[in-house]
């Protein structure tokens, strides 16, 4: 079983630009470190003001935990030309972002799918 | 100083049109009563942020969303702003002078946001806003828990500069605010279309893995 690569690494502090989520990025997420996870998409779900997946990510040890991901608002997304119909339930892929205040949550800044593809929001 | 209505032929600078969130965001310099830095500090943002529940906390959070349409439709009698953000739909007859009693308008299911007036002012739009629900001017950024109370009036100028529109938001609300605290925000003219928002309270809440 292939174990999920989990990462939390400083970086200096960024702006996100342009999407924001509605209930304040730099509020919710910190925008002075990165994490990143891989695992498979459980949920894919484009809603305003927020969007979000649920991810299973197996963690050392073997445990799986859900980690969810957020996300801007979905006109946000669909006005900038995101790809969303790209994603779908069961899909592995590894998400990059600033780590939540709340546990196993992550707001994304990038995302790499299984063929290689990396979108950013 | 409560805002009032100005005397003579009324100017009717032109705000119609859609705007995209874009530009200028700036919070001034805010002074808070005891009261209301006991508030600010007593604010839990994983737990209090109306946006939760769908709500908008303040006409300021409402104009602030990121990347949120407005639509305005102007009439002689009556200017009408359609924001994307959570669906608001704010209808105002443009008051007179003369007139004693102006009607306010409230937006239903949106307590926060009071009740208001509007009229022309030279090349601004003028909105005042009283009778608000006590929460937050700001749920975003640095300014996040920045508080109102029922006693916060608020008074909106809304002015057009090519394809930028300007709001400027004057905050008075002596229980938690020395002086008064102005926020100032830009839109600018897009060609987008005004999107539905609908806002589930159930999916809003969503903000933690199981």
């Amino acid at each position: 079983m292939r174990v999920a690569l989990i990462a939390l690494v400083l970086t200096a502090p960024t702006l996100a630009d342009g999407l924001r989520a509605h209930h304040s990025t730099v509020v919710n997420f910190d925008s002075t470190r990165e994490v990143t996870i891989a695992g498979v998409l459980t949920e894919v779900t484009w809603r305003n003001p927020h969007s979000r997946f649920r991810v299973n990510v197996t963690g050392e040890g073997g445990a799986m935990v859900e980690w969810l991901v957020e996300m801007g608002a979905s006109n946000t997304l669909k006005r900038a030309g995101f790809p969303m119909e790209t994603f779908a339930v069961g899909d592995r892929l590894t998400v990059t972002g600033w780590p939540g205040y709340r546990d196993r949550s992550v707001l994304l800044r990038e995302t790499v799918l299984q063929d290689g593809r990396r979108l950013r929001p | 100083m409560l805002a009032t209505p100005t005397e003579g032929p009324a100017q009717t600078p032109d705000l119609s049109g859609n705007w995209i969130r874009g530009g200028r965001l700036e919070f001034g310099e805010w002074s808070l009563t005891a009261e209301g830095r006991r508030e600010l500090e007593g604010y839990d943002f994983k737990t209090e942020d109306p946006g939760y529940r769908c709500l908008a906390a303040s006409w300021a959070r409402a104009w602030m969303n990121p990347n949120v349409v407005v639509r305005i439709t102007q009439t002689p009698e009556e200017v009408r702003f359609q924001h994307e953000f959570m669906d608001i739909d704010r209808r105002l007859p443009i008051a007179e002078a003369a007139q004693a009693n102006p009607p306010r308008v409230s937006i239903p299911g949106q307590p926060a946001l009071g009740s208001s007036i509007a009229w022309y002012d030279a090349d601004s739009l003028v909105i005042e806003t009283t009778d608000v629900g006590p929460g937050y001017v700001s749920t975003m950024q640095e300014w996040a828990g920045l508080p109102q109370s029922r006693r916060m009036r608020t008074v909106e100028r809304l002015r057009r500069s090519g394809d930028t529109l300007t709001i400027e938001l004057t905050h008075d609300d002596p229980a938690y605010y020395r002086k008064p605290l102005v926020v100032t925000l830009e839109y600018k003219k897009t060609d987008f279309e005004l999107m539905r928002y609908d806002c589930s309270p159930e999916e809003a809440s969503i903000v933690a893995p199981r």
